[in-house]
Parts: structure tokens; C-alpha cells; sequence
């Protein structure tokens, strides 16, 4: 009885793990996959060409620290947008004069400038932009981040579908694009492709939605009686698109290649952990404080618990295919397990085919010449990426316990910006 | 602002809701999306089919004789369900396995109802089930091609109806399986609503079909093909690839099974999927098609013996709408069938490559489509080709004079030869020699459990109901030749058996097989049934002696 029983306990035991995992995978890549499932999906997924009318103004938050190199082009960029009624509040810390003199040259130079004092004492994004709040005069917030590269055309098209759509919330597309940077940079842009282009829309549609960290608008009125950012959250963005959408606000997501808000990849693989890290820490922060249970639907709360628990099931799944393959090869299962077995392997090597063919239709739709080189890069640092996913995955876990809620720092270089105009240090990390 | 134009306001337009640049070619006669709730296409759908299921299933253990391969899959589904492994005998990788296992799936029920059911003759109903799905298939793809609603039954008719079809499709072969799961590919490789699942599921059909009989590799070119051009542009490469993708790793699933099994490469001492696939590589050939006296001619003789219009008016449609491609519509909606009717052709030509008789099984849904698919070219060109609004009256009644000529004399050409060739399936009796021999052995043997026949593949599971023992009492007779686990049960070779059932088959192959021959030389006939070369003859082993063993 002893070995057989025990092998049968075990044939069963990755039998059920086998199958959980397939059907993990398979809904991942159902969603991953969303915005091409059929051409009119496609279509809608992005902006309606405006009209030409202007109904909406715009305060646009720009929170900075330790930024000097990069603000005045940033704002500069954001000047030359086609819309006319709009302002542009810098927030800087009353203990970074560096940056301040730069916001208050350009506040001298243009009266649509403004800048706000932060006097935290512990600072991070969330309370820089709750500090601002107030002082919007506009009819919707913006948010961008002081390296964003904001398209001339973004605001006119923000305006015409809050317009046209009745919508709360407008979700821009961010992208990173420096894929030729490194191997790990390569699968960050694909992630954001797959996320904004695609995944996102479904979430939208679906009525759940944790939104991105910057090119995100919201009418004044809704985000403050939301009372604005969670302060103690690490991963406010997602945190305020949940609680927005669990009440009900519509929230529309738009993606255009050309009118994307581009960014830059973390400038190490440490960097890269770090925010991981706490973007999983601030997705678990998220589900914690319950705000989805307030979704009216069941299947809409499946999807935000499936979705704020994702980073760790992708953590776990990296880790258990692998051995499930060893089990049913090297023990002495019935060929039907070993089948089993199979499956969550299956649905991988699909999710890395469609990865391919996402690299090249990335690289179409940016005009980027994608080499041979990068498709190699993308499928054997495949693995690896999953080793760095799984590992943030536990570090998060780990902090979480251990009630490390600080926002780790992270380092950026000028990478996405074509000409060398900055190498900037130590500043808070962007979340997307 | 930038512009300069007046801007022209539509704010009536939903700004998530854009409608898709439209690039594919429109059809005559645009099928609805949704078919399953158009109530004409249903009722003619449905009519259709209630004829075809009558002709096909009206006589249908009797007529046409019962095939050894018939035989030999049911069988092995037999065995499926028995718990017995993937075959009764040793599975040596012939064919892939899923075939049979979806008999075993389909006759499951009603052998668990009744055991003694599981015979050819009876389990034949099974494929009644097929036959309405593809047929049912052939309507849809014709109407996902844009044929108008009179071409989609007319496609269906000479699918379903045609006698080649009829003799054909009655069978229990597994080339009618995969014709059904190479039909559901194209239905959704040109799905209307172009999703990206439906193409991933194309690519999970294509693959089944192809593990149900891998002849229908062939066919994947076309399928391939009708993806292409019914994908958008946006969305084809993710489309395409992801069809590639399910079907090389559903595909890639019949190596892995045999590697799971330590039975991928050939080692002595065990059966392996190269050594199976050697075998059917180097297969004797039966020659050139069209060199008279070629078995491979024999084939296509036999084939038009049932009917000759869907496999000259087939090809001639096929190639009509090759020829037409760049006026006709429909010649490039069929792209996809022309293009497997091309292919299985060719390989049909093949001078010196092996012919077997249910080929053409693969062929005749693309037959039926492209022949219906021409039949609607030529309407629409006599019909309606450069008629303007200010014709005269007498022009166009001479189009609908010429079609209605057309019409009549192509039913009086075909009607009567279907007519007798059907009237023949729904009343022959060709079985009546094997259900006598069948009955015989299960009355006149005094003790099955302890008799040893050497018999054909159709007769062997009646043996088993009978009580004789499967594999070592009831022997496919070839095993005993070919089966090292078979020969070892009979040390002293003929000697060891107690009856021979020559059948044709077995009086055809006792030729190569030295202890079947022996059998048959040292063994008298008891019973006989039929007459001629078609007769069963139950014969004795007489030993050495002159008495029986």
C-alpha cells in the first residue's frame, strides 16, 4: 500500500495543482489578449479623432523631486499642447530648492505654471498631489511625472472623450520604450504594451479597474469627494481606480501609439525589484483595505480579487511548472497525469508566442526596428524575468509582514529621451 | 487651433465605439452573423439534413459490406472502453490513437446499454452522428463563404446525398471523423466575427482532425489559407500565430505521448512512433492514378463507379474557380476549398504513392462546396453578369430561360443515377453471408471459450460477445502471423487452431501470411455462405491424421 498510495496521493496532489494553474493561465491569457480579439475590439480601443470643440480645462499635476534636470523640458512639452485651457501645477518639496527654482523660473515665464510647496515631513507622491488638490482650478486633473514625454494632441483627445463618453476617469496609454536597453527592459516594455494596450480595456469594460500612475484624468468634483489620494497606500494610482470604480464611476481607457505618454525603463535590475516590489506591496495594501467588496457584481469581484492577486499566483506559477515537468517525467506517473502535468506548459509556450508577435506589432506600431536579437532576448530572458517577478513577489510578502511601508528608492537614467540631456540620480520611483 | 476647415461636429458618434475599416471583399449576398437565428437557414438546414439521415441511415448495417478496417477501429475502441490499453493486440502506432477513442466516446452509452451492440454492423449508427454534424458543417461553412442560401444546400445535397457519400460516410472509418473536425476548422477559420479564440480553436480542430487520421495534413495549407483571408488585417498576425501555435502543440502532444511512454524512437523490444510512421512512409504504392491497370487507378475506377458527378464536377469546379479568380467573388471566397480539392489531387497523382479507398473521404466536403461554389459562379453569371436596370424585358427572360435549361438538364443527368445509386444502399443486403457465419460460430461451436479462430477484423468482436476468447480464442488473422505475442501462443503453428473464417480478406492476404495459408490449406470447409468470390467459408482444421484437433 505504502508506495502505491503515496504515488497516487502525489498523481492526485499535481493533477489538481496542474489543472488550478492551467486555468489560472489560460484566463490570464484570455485577458492579456483582449484588445485583439477581434478587429472592432481593436478599433475601439482607441481615441475617437476630437471634433475640434473645447469644453473641458485641465489642471495638470506635475509632482517633482530631485528633478531639476528633466522638469523644465517636461514642462516645456506640456506648453506646446494644441488645447488652450489648461494650467500646470508643479509640486515641489520645501526641502529639494533645486528643483523648486527650476518650477518657479517657468511659473515666471508662463502664468499657466504654477507651483505648490509640499511640507511633509515623510514625503510621497500621493500626499505631494493631495497637497495640490486644493488648489486645482480646473474642471479635471491630470497626472504626469516630471521625466514624461505628453503628446501636443493628448488634452484635445482627453477632452473629446470625456466628453463623448459621459466618462469620469480618461486613462491615457503609457509606454515604456527603451526595449534595446537591456534584456529585463525588453519583457518591462512588453508588459506595459500588453497592460495599456490591451488588458486595461477589459477592465474598463468589466467595471473594475486599478489605474495607472500617470496620464490619468479625473473629474475635480469626483476626486475630491473621494477625498483625493490614499496617502498611506503604496500604490495609490490602483488604489484610487478601485475605489472610483467599486462606486460606480465610468472610467474609459484610450490607447494610440502616437499619443502615449512614453517612459523609461528602472536603470538597474535592483531599481526594477524595488519597484515591483512595492507596486505588489501596494496591489496587496489594496486588497486589504476591502474597497472592491463594494462591487456589485460577483464576477466583478472575482476579477479584482484574481487581478490584486496576481503578481504572487505568477510568482507561484514560475516556480511550481518546472517541477510539476520534473514529477511527471522523472516519477512513475500514469501517463494521463504526466499529460496533466503538461498543461499549465502549455498555456505558457502559447503566452510566449503571443509575446513574440506583441514584440513585433510593438515595434510596428512605434516605428522601432526590432532585431532578431531582441525576439532571443524576449524568450530566454523569459525564464529569468520570472525568477525577478517571483522574487519581488516574496519580498513584497516579506516587507508586508513585516510593516515596511516606506517607498524604497529607485534610480532612473534618460534613457527613453533621444538626446543625452540628462543622467538624473536618486528620485522617486514612477508607478505607471 | 489646428484646424483650419470648419470642424464638422458628430456628436452623436460614441468615441469608444469606432466601426472597423472595413477590407474585406462583400459578398452578394452577405450571410447573416448569426445563422443559428435565421429561421430560413434553419428550416432548409434542418430539411436537409432529416433527407440525409433517412438515406444515409435507412439500411445501413446491411449495405455497404462490412470493411476489415471497419472492423479493426471498432474493435480497438472496444478495447478502449474494455480498459484493455489503446488496442487489443500490441498498439504499434499505425495511426494516432484519438480516432478510435472518440468512437469509443460515441458508441459508449449504448454499449454500456447493451455489450453485444458493439459490432460494425450495429455501431454503424454511431456515424449517423458525423454524417449530421458535417453535413450540418458543410451548410454553415458554405453560408460563412458568402454562398447564397440555395448553393449552401446544394453543397450540402452533394455532401450528404451523393451515393459515393452515402456508401462511404455509412462506415466506421476515421477518415469521416476527421472530415467533421477538418470541416469545424474552417467554419471558424472563417468565423464572421473574426475572433481571435474562434481562429485559436480553428487551430485545436485542425490539429484533432489531423490526430484522428494524419492523411488530413494535407489539408492544413487550406485551412491556413481561408484563416488569412478572413482575418483583418489588425488583428492576423495574432490570429494566424495563435492557430500555428494550438495546432503544432496539440499536434506535438502525439510525440510527446509516445516519449512519455519511452516509445518515441525505434529499440529493440518494443513498438515505436518511428517505426510506425516508417511503416506508412514506405508504404508499397499502387501506381500511377491514371495508368490503366495501376492499383491507384482500380481505386479511382471504384470511386466513380459510385458517382461520377461530384468527382469530375468537383475537380471541374474547382478548377473554374481557380481560372475565375479575379472576376468572380466566390472564386475568392473559396480560395480555401479550392485549394484542399488542388492538393488532395495532386497527391492523388502521386505516380508511384500508396491509394487506399477511403482517400477520397477527405475530399468530398470540398468537392460538394466548390462544386456548389461553381454552380453559384455560373448562376450568377448567366443571371446577373452586366444586367443594368434599363434592360429589356425579353434579355432577361432569356437569363432566366438559360437557367432554367441549365437547371433541368443538370437534374436530368444526375437525378437518375443518384436515384439508383441510393435506391441501392437503402435495399441491398450485402451482409447477409457475414451475419450467417456471425450466427454459426456463437450456436453451432459446443464450447467458444475453448476454441481458437483464425477470423477477419469485421467478424471478430461478434466472436467475442460469443463468448470466444479476445485475442487468444477469437485471433485477427494476420496477428498470427505478424503479432510476435500471438505467434508465441501457437508453438506448433496451425496445428493449434481449430477454425479458419476465409472471408475475402483473409483468402486476399493468406497469400503473405505463411500460418494463415497453412491454415487455410490444412483446414475443410463446414459452412459456407454466399456465393463466389464474396462467400464465407467457416472452415475446420483437419489434422495430420484426417480428424479434426
Amino acid at each position: 500500500m505504502g508506495i502505491w498510495g503515496d504515488l497516487l496521493l502525489t498523481s492526485v496532489f499535481i493533477a489538481v495543482v496542474s489543472l488550478a494553474l492551467f486555468w489560472m493561465a489560460a484566463f490570464t491569457l484570455w485577458w492579456q489578449m483582449h484588445a485583439w480579439r477581434t478587429p472592432e475590439v481593436l478599433a475601439s480601443t482607441r481615441f475617437s479623432r476630437p471634433d475640434g470643440g473645447e469644453h473641458v480645462s485641465f489642471s495638470l499635476l506635475l509632482p517633482a523631486r530631485h528633478e531639476q534636470a528633466v522638469l523644465d523640458h517636461t514642462i516645456q512639452r506640456l506648453l506646446e499642447s494644441t488645447h488652450t485651457d489648461f494650467e500646470i501645477i508643479v509640486i515641489v518639496g520645501h526641502d529639494d530648492p533645486e528643483t523648486a527654482e527650476v518650477a518657479e523660473r517657468a511659473a515666471a515665464r508662463d502664468p499657466r505654471v504654477r507651483v505648490v510647496v509640499d511640507t511633509h515631513e515623510k514625503k510621497n507622491k500621493p500626499k505631494a498631489m493631495n497637497t495640490a488638490l486644493p488648489h486645482c482650478r480646473g474642471d479635471v486633473v491630470g497626472v504626469f511625472d516630471a521625466e514624461d514625454q505628453v503628446h501636443p494632441e493628448l488634452l484635445a483627445h482627453v477632452d473629446h472623450a470625456f466628453r463623448t463618453t459621459k466618462a469620469d476617469v480618461v486613462q491615457g496609454g503609457v509606454q515604456l520604450i527603451n526595449f534595446h536597453s537591456s534584456w529585463y527592459s525588453l519583457r518591462n516594455c512588453l508588459e506595459y504594451f500588453f497592460w495599456f494596450r490591451s488588458r486595461l480595456h477589459l477592465h474598463a469594460q468589466k467595471g473594475f479597474i486599478p489605474l495607472g500612475g500617470n496620464t490619468v484624468f479625473v473629474r475635480t468634483d469626483v476626486l475630491r469627494e473621494a477625498d483625493g489620494w490614499d496617502p498611506n497606500c503604496l500604490a495609490e494610482d490602483c488604489d484610487l481606480g478601485v475605489r472610483l470604480s467599486s462606486v460606480g464611476k465610468k472610467v474609459v481607457v484610450a490607447y494610440d501609439s502616437d499619443m502615449v505618454t512614453k517612459e523609461e525603463t528602472p536603470g538597474s535590475l535592483m531599481s526594477l525589484l524595488k519597484q515591483r516590489t512595492r507596486w505588489n506591496q501596494g496591489f496587496l495594501q489594496v486588497y486589504r483595505k476591502k474597497d472592491w467588496k463594494q462591487l456589485p457584481t460577483f464576477g466583478q469581484r472575482l476579477l479584482a480579487r484574481y487581478t490584486l492577486m496576481t503578481p504572487f499566483m505568477q510568482a507561484f506559477t514560475g516556480l511550481i511548472i518546472p517541477l510539476n515537468i520534473a514529477i511527471a517525467v522523472f516519477l512513475d506517473v500514469s501517463v494521463t497525469v504526466a499529460f496533466i502535468t503538461f498543461l499549465p506548459a502549455v498555456t505558457a509556450l502559447v503566452t510566449f508566442v503571443f509575446e513574440v508577435v506583441g514584440l513585433h506589432d510593438f515595434g510596428k506600431q512605434y516605428g522601432l526596428r526590432v532585431r532578431f536579437v531582441h525576439y532571443l532576448k524576449l524568450i530566454v530572458g523569459g525564464p529569468f524575468y520570472q525568477v525577478l517577478l517571483a522574487g519581488a513577489a516574496v519580498r513584497a510578502v516579506w516587507r508586508e509582514q513585516r510593516g515596511q511601508n516606506d517607498w524604497e528608492l529607485t534610480s532612473h537614467v534618460g534613457a527613453h529621451l533621444t538626446s543625452a540631456e540628462v543622467t538624473r540620480d536618486l528620485r522617486e520611483d514612477v508607478p505607471a | 487651433m489646428t484646424s483650419t476647415l470648419p470642424a464638422v461636429t458628430t456628436p452623436k458618434v460614441p468615441a469608444q465605439r469606432q466601426p472597423v475599416p472595413e477590407t474585406r471583399s462583400t459578398g452578394r449576398t452577405a450571410p447573416p452573423n448569426r445563422l443559428r437565428s435565421s429561421r430560413p437557414d434553419l428550416i432548409l438546414c434542418g430539411a436537409l439534413l432529416v433527407a440525409i439521415l433517412l438515406v444515409q441511415g435507412w439500411n445501413i448495417a446491411d449495405y455497404p459490406t462490412l470493411s476489415d478496417d471497419e472492423g479493426t477501429y471498432l474493435a480497438q475502441a472496444w478495447a478502449v472502453q474494455e480498459g484493455r490499453g489503446l488496442a487489443h493486440y500490441t498498439y504499434w502506432y499505425d495511426h494516432p490513437p484519438l480516432g478510435w477513442i472518440q468512437i469509443a466516446l460515441l458508441t459508449w452509452i449504448p454499449a454500456a446499454l447493451s455489450p453485444e451492440s458493439m459490432t460494425v454492423g450495429t455501431m454503424r449508427a454511431a456515424m449517423l452522428v458525423i454524417s449530421a454534424v458535417s453535413a450540418a458543417l458543410v451548410y454553415v461553412l458554405g453560408r460563412r463563404l458568402s454562398l447564397p442560401r440555395w448553393a449552401a444546400g446544394l453543397g450540402m445535397v452533394l455532401f450528404g446525398l451523393s451515393p459515393l457519400s452515402v456508401v462511404l460516410q455509412r462506415e466506421i472509418f476515421l477518415d469521416n471523423l476527421a472530415v467533421m473536425w477538418t470541416l469545424l476548422a474552417f467554419a471558424l477559420a472563417a468565423s464572421p466575427s473574426r475572433h481571435l479564440w474562434h481562429h485559436f480553436g480553428a487551430g485545436i480542430a485542425a490539429a484533432t482532425a489531423v490526430l484522428t487520421k494524419e492523411t488530413m495534413l494535407f489539408v492544413l495549407p487550406a485551412v491556413f489559407v481561408t484563416m488569412w483571408r478572413h482575418s483583418h488585417r489588425d488583428t492576423r498576425k495574432f490570429a494566424l500565430t495563435g492557430a500555428v501555435t494550438a495546432c503544432a502543440l496539440i499536434g506535438l502532444s502525439y510525440p510527446l505521448f509516445a516519449l512519455l511512454k519511452g516509445e518515441l524512437f525505434s529499440g529493440s523490444g518494443h513498438v515505436s512512433l518511428w517505426d510506425g510512421i516508417k511503416y506508412q512512409m514506405t508504404r508499397p504504392g499502387s501506381g500511377f492514378i491514371l495508368d490503366q491497370g495501376s492499383g491507384s487507378h482500380g481505386v479511382l475506377q471504384s470511386w466513380l463507379y459510385y458517382d461520377r458527378v461530384l468527382i469530375l464536377g468537383g475537380l471541374a469546379g474547382g478548377l473554374l474557380l481557380l481560372v475565375t479568380w479575379r472576376w468572380s467573388v466566390t472564386a475568392r471566397a473559396f480560395a480555401g476549398p479550392s485549394c484542399a480539392v488542388v492538393i488532395l489531387a495532386l497527391v492523388a497523382m502521386r505516380p508511384s504513392g500508396y491509394l487506399p479507398a477511403m482517400y477520397v473521404i477527405q475530399a468530398l466536403p470540398f468537392l460538394a462546396l466548390v462544386l456548389a461554389g461553381g454552380t453559384a459562379s455560373v448562376a450568377h453569371a448567366v443571371l446577373r453578369r452586366r444586367r443594368s436596370e434599363e434592360e429589356k424585358r425579353y434579355v432577361t427572360g432569356g437569363r432566366y430561360a438559360l437557367a432554367a435549361v441549365l437547371a433541368i438538364a443538370a437534374g436530368a443527368y444526375v437525378v437518375p443515377r443518384w436515384y439508383d445509386g441510393d435506391r441501392t444502399a437503402v435495399t441491398a443486403d450485402a451482409n447477409a453471408p457475414y451475419q450467417a457465419a456471425s450466427k454459426w460460430l456463437a450456436t453451432e461451436v459446443a464450447d467458444p471459450e475453448d476454441t481458437r479462430v483464425l477470423v477477419d477484423d469485421a467478424l471478430w468482436l461478434d466472436l467475442v460477445h460469443a463468448g470466444y476468447e479476445p485475442g487468444r480464442g477469437a485471433i485477427w488473422f494476420y496477428k498470427a502471423d505478424l503479432d510476435p505475442a500471438v505467434t508465441k501462443t501457437m508453438p506448433r503453428g496451425w496445428k493449434d487452431l481449430d477454425y479458419v473464417v476465409a472471408s475475402p480478406t483473409v483468402r486476399r492476404d493468406a497469400v503473405d501470411l505463411p500460418n494463415v495459408k497453412a491454415a487455410i490449406e490444412h483446414s475443410a470447409p463446414v459452412a459456407v455462405f454466399g456465393r463466389g468470390d464474396d462467400r464465407i467459408e467457416i472452415r475446420q482444421i483437419q489434422t495430420a491424421a484426417g480428424g479434426v484437433r
